[in-house]
């Protein structure tokens, strides 16, 4: 197993690549002219000049591209100078005043400006890129970690009872109100869901976020989760159901029937093991996802996470955020694959890698 | 069954447990509201940080207003706005032709601490200011505002190119119409007659800032703003809250206003509830940024904010109709305030473009006619929801200049004469196709270019079912917001919609978007009149009167002749406003209020555990 691990994780390099460029490519060919909406309201050329010089979108394209893959390997931006240059020591030792953190940050910051790197920043806030991802992170994943237990535990207990009693009324009834449930964008769910338990019922706050895990997984979370598990749950029911049935249908669960196994056993041993599969590779595909959010709902309630962030860095022409978001969602794609991949074997002991 | 007992028992322990703690979460909340005057409020758009000499978004500019004190400010409720005094000692006069501003900093304002001042207490001086100025076209800082100070001091621009020659932005280095003559005393010569260049001190970007501050967090100082004003930057989850907490070491100011109306309620009311007090009276800010309008809408209607300013368009119906509070609104005892913000709304015509451009009386003739076709009055009803009037001239109400007499017919809709002109200036079908042609028969197809989003495409809609009344073909183009600002700032379009805010609300603010020379920068029409270009420089060279406001009302009047654009809309936004908050009234310049306001907690915790 380790040499297929290490296998698939030298694919990712060249698979990286390709995705850099197309990104890279996407972003000089269709993006806008970045400069033009930092300039502000009133501009002249030679301001507009001066930020694309500060920004690197003025070299040829090799060299922007050379700095984008520098910048995806180390998190950090340099100028040309910077890579023939001596780096030059803080002036101030940071000995001398450990006032703050504050103050020791702004030291090393400074060394690392006069060193000609730094690490990489939005264009429009000059927040640092990795900390913009790795503070958002939180909130989403507070969001969709549970959006996604929940949906899935909840998906796969339902159908496996719309399965065993498949072609009844109470069958049809739940995959009508599925369809009827898939057929209403999310966006009108938000709406009158937040009109609803939010405003008229008051049972949960409109919108909002704090600082605290715990009151925000109490107070802030339950609606937008209660949502997306709501909407997510029909096409997972349905889905999960056929892979219920495909099982059912087998000659090996007629045979365990035949051979006197209780249904109990037949459903949660046989039919559920062989399901789980499936149920795993369709996990696996909506995995990556629980790492940007969904920007819907992180927009309608207020919640600071990935989703809004390249939502709102879309809106601004802020490359260097979007950028580092698909790279990261890229990767991280890349690796739950991998993981998913591992996992079957852990599910099918007739899976060999090779 | 038994077996179910406990797992019943269980499952009502969670759901005890989690009411447990839902109820402590929302009496701890209450109870931290309880001790501070707290105020909650939402703004429509995300910040972007807080560094003055950096920003441009009106809503980090809002917030910054709290945490520095501009050297000259407004009149609270003065309306129009007037310049008053706030940490300089007086407004000063235009000296030497009116190319001399000399200001005197009132001694003893102090810096909120920080640790970048070591522990000592740190007093405002003109340093701070010469340093902040200098920060403006440090091309490090790319200032959205750097054109403030572009060609305007007397040396500035000789500074900055010998800077780019020795590739070092030398701030030890003088520049010699920014003179600091003592501690307190700072002076600027201009190159030319500028009286509105003492508005430029009242933005809130134009303020004095401490060079250790700024150098001790050189990497990041949008999040580290530290200034004299009354508030301070208590937490910033960015673009998600922003807290802010009274300035310890704030002098506190009082209401002194010298021109409040006595006809206005919100005047009466503001006097009535801060008169004599020393400010601020709020302790703790919170603002969460909601880009979304029900959100927004809903947490002020479910108390979960205390008022809510420029209420979309699509809610406001809901609370208002007809000019009157809904009956749940009236029980709520809540205030509503409309207000025409100082700003316009315009479509350009390219003035350089073959069809739309030109001077000579047929090109006049036929922008006029495409003025006189636009179904304005839709805009305003369908696409706008009522909440704007027609713009009358390129000066918005609120601002100095403004001429509430001024109108002009060949504004108004009228298909009838706008068909008639084209018919005399020889725009008639040609080719028997149904659409006009142009007068040496080449067809006319217009295009107007938008952003790519709801409104841009419905006003784009509007003009091309406008122009279809005359006979006029025209199509549209939907382009990405930075597409847009290209294509417009090099004039590769035809037509397209703008807007303009006031930065200071003279009208020299929105008369200099026809100004020739501004082409390439802030005129998109690329409109070039030399006797409007004539009359610009001659009202620059005159303070605020009557000689002044007839040169404006001139250009205004050549606005409309020559049509480059089609004057648009001022929108109105209605902010409504709890009734505990008290002392509430919409500034036109200032984007916030904090400091003016106070809380009557007891009626504020009262309405909320209702």
């Amino acid at each position: 197993m380790g040499a297929y691990v290490l296998r698939r994780l030298w694919q990712m390099i060249p698979t990286l690549a390709g995705v850099m460029l197309l990104i890279f490519v996407l972003f000089n060919w269709v993006g806008g002219d970045p400069s033009l909406v930092l300039a502000g309201k009133i501009t002249n050329k030679e301001q507009i000049e001066n930020i694309k010089k500060q920004l690197g979108v003025d070299q040829p394209a090799y060299v922007q591209l050379g700095y984008f893959a520098f910048e995806v390997a180390t998190g950090f931006t340099c100028t040309w100078k910077s890579f023939t240059d001596k780096p030059e020591p803080p002036k101030t030792d940071p000995k001398a005043d450990p006032t703050t953190d504050a103050k020791s940050d702004a030291v090393k910051a400074t060394a690392q400006t006069k060193s000609g790197c730094q690490a990489v920043r939005s264009w429009a806030t000059n927040e640092e890129v990795p900390k913009i991802l790795t503070t958002r992170i939180v909130p989403t994943l507070t969001i969709m970690i549970p959006v996604l237990i929940l949906e899935t535990i909840l998906g796969v207990i339902l159908a496996i009872g719309v399965a065993y009693v498949r072609g009844s009324l109470t069958d049809r009834m739940i995959m009508m109100v599925c369809t009827v449930a898939m057929s209403v964008s999310f966006l009108v769910y938000i709406i009158v869901a937040q009109y609803i338990f939010g405003f008229q019922l008051g049972w949960f706050p409109v919108q909002g976020w704090s600082d605290s895990f715990w009151k925000n997984i109490t107070y802030y979370a339950p609606l937008p989760i209660m949502l997306a598990v709501f909407v997510g749950l029909a096409p997972a029911l349905r889905l999960y159901r056929s892979f219920f049935l495909d099982e059912i249908n087998n000659d090996y669960v007629r045979t365990a029937r035949a051979k006197g196994v209780s249904e109990k056993t037949v459903m949660m041993k046989h039919v559920l093991r062989n399901a789980m599969i499936p149920i795993l590779t369709n996990i696996g595909i909506a995995l990556p996802g629980i790492f940007v959010g969904s920007f819907l709902l992180e927009t309608f309630f207020s919640i600071p996470g990935l989703g809004r962030e390249i939502l709102v860095a879309v809106n601004r022409s802020d490359f260097p955020v979007i950028k580092a978001a698909t790279v990261y969602l890229a990767m991280v794609t890349m690796i739950i694959n991998l993981l998913v991949d591992v996992l079957y074997k852990a599910v099918d002991p007739r899976v060999t890698f090779k | 069954m038994n077996l179910n007992i406990p797992t019943l028992n269980c499952a009502k322990r969670a759901i005890a447990a989690l009411a447990l703690v839902w109820a402590s979460i929302f009496l701890a909340t209450v109870a931290q509201a309880g001790d501070l005057k707290t105020l909650k409020i939402a703004f429509r758009n995300a910040e972007t940080g807080f560094d003055p000499q950096r920003i441009e978004d009106r809503y980090s500019v809002g917030i910054i207003e709290n945490f520095f004190d501009t050297l000259v400010t407004y009149d609270w409720l003065a309306r129009p706005a007037k310049l008053v005094p706030l940490a300089a000692e007086k407004v000063p006069e235009g000296e030497e032709g009116g190319t001399r501003f000399t200001f005197r900093i009132k001694p003893g304002i102090l810096f909120a601490d920080d640790p970048a001042f070591k522990g000592k207490k740190r007093e405002l001086v003109a340093r701070d200011m010469e340093y902040a100025i200098k920060r403006f076209r440090d091309p490090a800082n790319r200032s959205p505002y750097a054109w403030l100070f572009i060609d305007r001091i007397v040396g500035f621009d000789e500074y900055v190119e010998a800077a780019k020659k020795a590739n070092k932005y030398d701030y030890e280095k003088s520049i010699p119409g920014v003179q600091v003559l003592d501690k307190y005393t700072i002076s600027f010569k201009l190159k030319q007659a500028d009286y509105n260049f003492l508005y430029f001190f009242a933005m809130p970007i134009v303020v004095p800032v401490a060079r250790e501050v700024i150098e001790a967090y050189a990497s990041d100082t949008m999040a580290h703003p530290v200034g004299t004003g009354p508030y301070i930057l208590k937490q910033w989850t960015r673009r998600s809250k922003i807290v802010l907490e009274r300035n310890t070491n704030y002098r506190g100011h009082q209401l002194d206003t010298q021109y409040a109306n006595p006809n206005d309620p919100f005047d009466q009311a503001a006097i009535k509830a801060l008169a004599g007090k020393t400010l601020p009276l709020i302790d703790r800010i919170e603002i969460s940024p909601i880009e979304e309008e029900q959100p927004r809408f809903l947490a002020f209607m479910n108390l979960e904010h205390d008022y809510i300013e420029e209420t979309p368009p699509n809610f406001v119906s809901q609370l208002l109709s007809l000019g009157k509070l809904s009956p749940a609104m009236v029980k709520r005892n809540v205030h509503v305030q409309r207000t025409e913000e100082p700003e316009i709304t315009w479509d350009a015509f390219n003035m350089e473009d073959k069809i739309v451009g030109g001077y000579k009386p047929e090109n006049v003739a036929f922008r006029r006619a495409l003025v006189l076709a636009h179904d304005r009055a839709s805009e305003i009803n369908i696409i706008r929801k009522g909440q704007a009037i027609a713009t009358k001239s390129a000066i918005p109400p609120g601002a100095v200049g403004y001429d509430p007499d001024f109108y002009a017919v060949d504004e108004e809709y009228d298909l009838s004469r706008a068909k008639a002109l084209l018919d005399l200036y020889g725009y008639v079908d040609k080719d028997g196709d149904g659409w006009r042609d142009m007068p040496d028969g080449s067809p006319i197809v217009l295009t107007f270019k938008h952003r790519a989003e709801m409104e841009g495409r419905q006003i784009a809609e509007l003009w091309v079912k406008s122009m279809a009344a005359i006979g006029i073909r025209m199509q549209t183009t939907a382009v990405q917001f930075a597409d847009l600002l290209r294509d417009r700032k090099v004039g590769k379009f035809q037509m397209s919609n703008l807007s303009w805010t006031a930065d200071y609300p003279d009208g020299q603010n929105f008369l200099q978007l026809l100004y020739g020379p501004n082409i390439d920068e802030s005129n998109d029409a690329r409109f070039k009149l030399p006797e409007y270009d004539r009359l610009y420089s001659q009202a620059l060279k005159l303070p605020d009167g009557p000689a002044r406001n007839k040169i404006y009302r001139e250009m205004n009047r050549l606005i409309v002749a020559y049509a480059p654009w089609r004057l648009g809309v001022n929108r109105i936004f209605s902010h409504f406003i709890n009734p505990w908050v008290l002392g509430y009234k919409r500034h036109p310049i200032l984007y916030t209020a904090f400091k003016y306001l106070d809380i009557d907690t007891a009626a504020q915790q009262a309405a909320q555990q209702q």
